[in-house]
């Protein structure tokens, strides 16, 4: 706390805060440190700047037309994905989260547990989840489906059981007042004073699956992904263009009305 | 007493409001239609997944045995993954901060700017890391550099995003006061924007630099480097304790910069 908060900007002195040349100095110095292991080099970044636009230039190409039924069908099975994984993901982690909330767990060490299973679940990437999904399961939107939910849970389990911990205590007290059972505490008190944050989680974690579905055909678990990459390797960029312009689209519309759909859940329902 | 009993039921039900219907079983049957449609749709059978089940318990303890030979080289892979998350991170940073200002209501210097501000993170946001990656590679050859660039360029968008939000929510009372020192547009957004938001924004800079750290870690798919390349190789080969042992460092590595974050950011707050 203390060294928090000395950090101020404009300083009574007028010089610049220590702990914050500090920390710059610090950053520049892993920087400098990690730069041959990133094998940073601004004259070859800048020497390549030919090529990105020799690519970009690439890119203006009449699109493959014939090819948008195709594309079509593969946003189609990218979105269906999405939703169902989400879904799935929300069945499983509200019982988690609730297992996971402090205030609302049966016992200290189940809550412990399901937070270490959670942050578990959450810790790798979809993509290893859907690597090892398909050498389990095989090629298709099934291992992508479970790879998704898998990580999501991790996510939606910890955010659920972070929006039951926030809610107001009275409330909760005066249901209990009335002889409620363990489970009717969880389902009248708690719940329904966590549902915004509910929705909200649901809308930011639709999004993320959408982003993640998109590339996870990269390793054959369907969706928009494997043509991305095959476009991409095979420099078909008269399709790479348009599923370029489809995902950017959907992606956009997405982030578009979750956005506005969460604010509109988080400032009261009707405004 | 000339009222009866159900006159006053029908008066009463007149100006009563109608009593509440709860749509919940409405939309739960139509959630549940959706999602069998989407099943049906995808062609997922359910005894794919059972016997994929039964097998997946076979297919799991094959990675039982991780084999930590290379385990050296492991870490070394895991150290240039994490580089090429911090540089990534730095990257995004970097142009967020120059675009966050712009695109935040209160402190762009015009509409238009704001516009074209916001669509560009937008724009950013939008594209998979993976597709930048890629094309990355295709423009600088192998190597982490391509994914750091790649990493920046789609954080670049989440983290303006959240600045150009954080900013918005500056005290008015903050903006007027150093505005009515005839500050400039870089000024303002230095003594009354950044300052205001600084633990905010390295929230933000935490959760990005966590987030990263899982990506570059799958970005060496595409031959961007790191550990990712060399998992994909050894699940390719069916080297299965090898692949164990390359989960386990990620893991690892990944829990304990979710720790050293999570510990962090309490300190900020």
């Amino acid at each position: 706390m203390t060294i928090v908060s000395t950090w101020r900007w404009p300083t009574p002195s007028g010089r610049l805060p220590l702990p914050l040349v500090g920390s710059v100095l610090a950053l520049l110095l892993t920087l400098w440190l990690t730069a041959p292991i990133v094998e940073v080099d601004f004259v070859r970044l800048f020497a390549s700047g030919g090529k990105m636009l020799a690519f970009a230039g690439q890119m203006f190409v009449t699109p493959d037309w014939a090819y948008v039924p195709q594309l079509l069908a593969k946003m189609l099975e990218t979105m269906e994905m999405t939703v169902l994984a989400t879904a799935i993901a929300v069945v499983i982690s509200i019982p988690l989260g609730v297992l996971a909330a402090r205030n609302a767990t049966p016992h200290v060490v189940v809550y412990r547990l399901s937070r270490d299973l959670l942050s578990l679940m959450r810790a790798l990437p979809e993509l290893v989840w859907a690597l090892v999904f398909v050498s389990a399961v095989g090629l298709g939107p099934l291992p992508g489906v479970m790879a998704l939910a898998f990580v999501t849970v991790g996510f939606m389990g910890k955010f659920f059981a972070e929006s039951i911990e926030v809610v107001d205590h009275k409330a909760v007290e005066g249901v209990r007042a009335h002889g409620a059972g363990w489970l009717q505490v969880r389902l009248f008190a708690m719940l329904p004073q966590a549902l915004p944050d509910f929705v909200g989680t649901v809308m930011y974690i639709l999004d993320h699956n959408l982003r993640a579905a998109a590339i996870l055909g990269l390793v054959g678990a369907g969706g928009i992904g494997y043509d991305l990459v095959m476009s991409m390797r095979l420099f078909q960029y008269e399709r790479l263009l348009l599923i370029a312009l489809a995902i950017y689209l959907v992606v956009t519309a997405l982030d578009r009305a979750s956005d506005s759909f969460r604010r509109r859940i988080l400032n009261g329902r009707k405004q | 007493m000339t009222l009866n009993k159900s006159n006053l039921v029908a008066s009463l039900s007149k100006t009563l409001p109608p009593k509440p219907r709860s749509p919940v079983p409405v939309w739960l049957a139509l959630t549940l239609a959706l999602l069998w449609m989407i099943v049906y749709d995808l062609e997922l059978s359910f005894e794919t997944l059972a016997y994929g089940l039964a097998d997946m318990g076979e297919y799991f303890s094959r990675y039982g045995k991780p084999d930590f030979t290379d385990l050296s080289r492991y870490v070394h892979l895991m150290g240039i993954t994490l580089a090429t998350a911090l540089w990534g991170t730095v990257f995004a940073l970097v142009v967020a901060f120059f675009l966050a200002p712009l695109a935040s209501r209160n402190f762009t210097p015009n509409m238009v700017v704001y516009r074209i501000a916001r669509e560009l993170l937008n724009f950013m946001r939008a594209m998979p890391d993976l597709l930048l990656a890629l094309i990355f590679v295709t423009a600088l050859g192998l190597g982490p550099l391509p994914g750091a660039l790649a990493l920046g360029v789609h954080t670049a968008g989440f983290l303006g995003k959240f600045f150009a939000e954080s900013l918005e929510r500056v005290d008015k009372g903050v903006c007027e006061g150093v505005a009515s020192t005839g500050a400039n547009f870089a000024q303002m957004v230095m003594y009354a924007g950044w300052p205001s938001i600084l633990r905010e924004a390295l929230g933000n800079v935490l959760y990005i630099l966590d987030r990263n750290v899982r990506m570059a870690s799958v970005l060496g798919l595409v031959g961007a480097g790191g550990i990712g390349l060399a998992l994909h190789d050894t699940l390719r080969l069916f080297e299965y304790g090898q692949s164990a042992a390359l989960i386990l460092v990620i893991l690892a590595t990944i829990l304990l910069i979710d720790y050293a974050s999570a510990w962090l950011r309490k300190r900020l707050d």
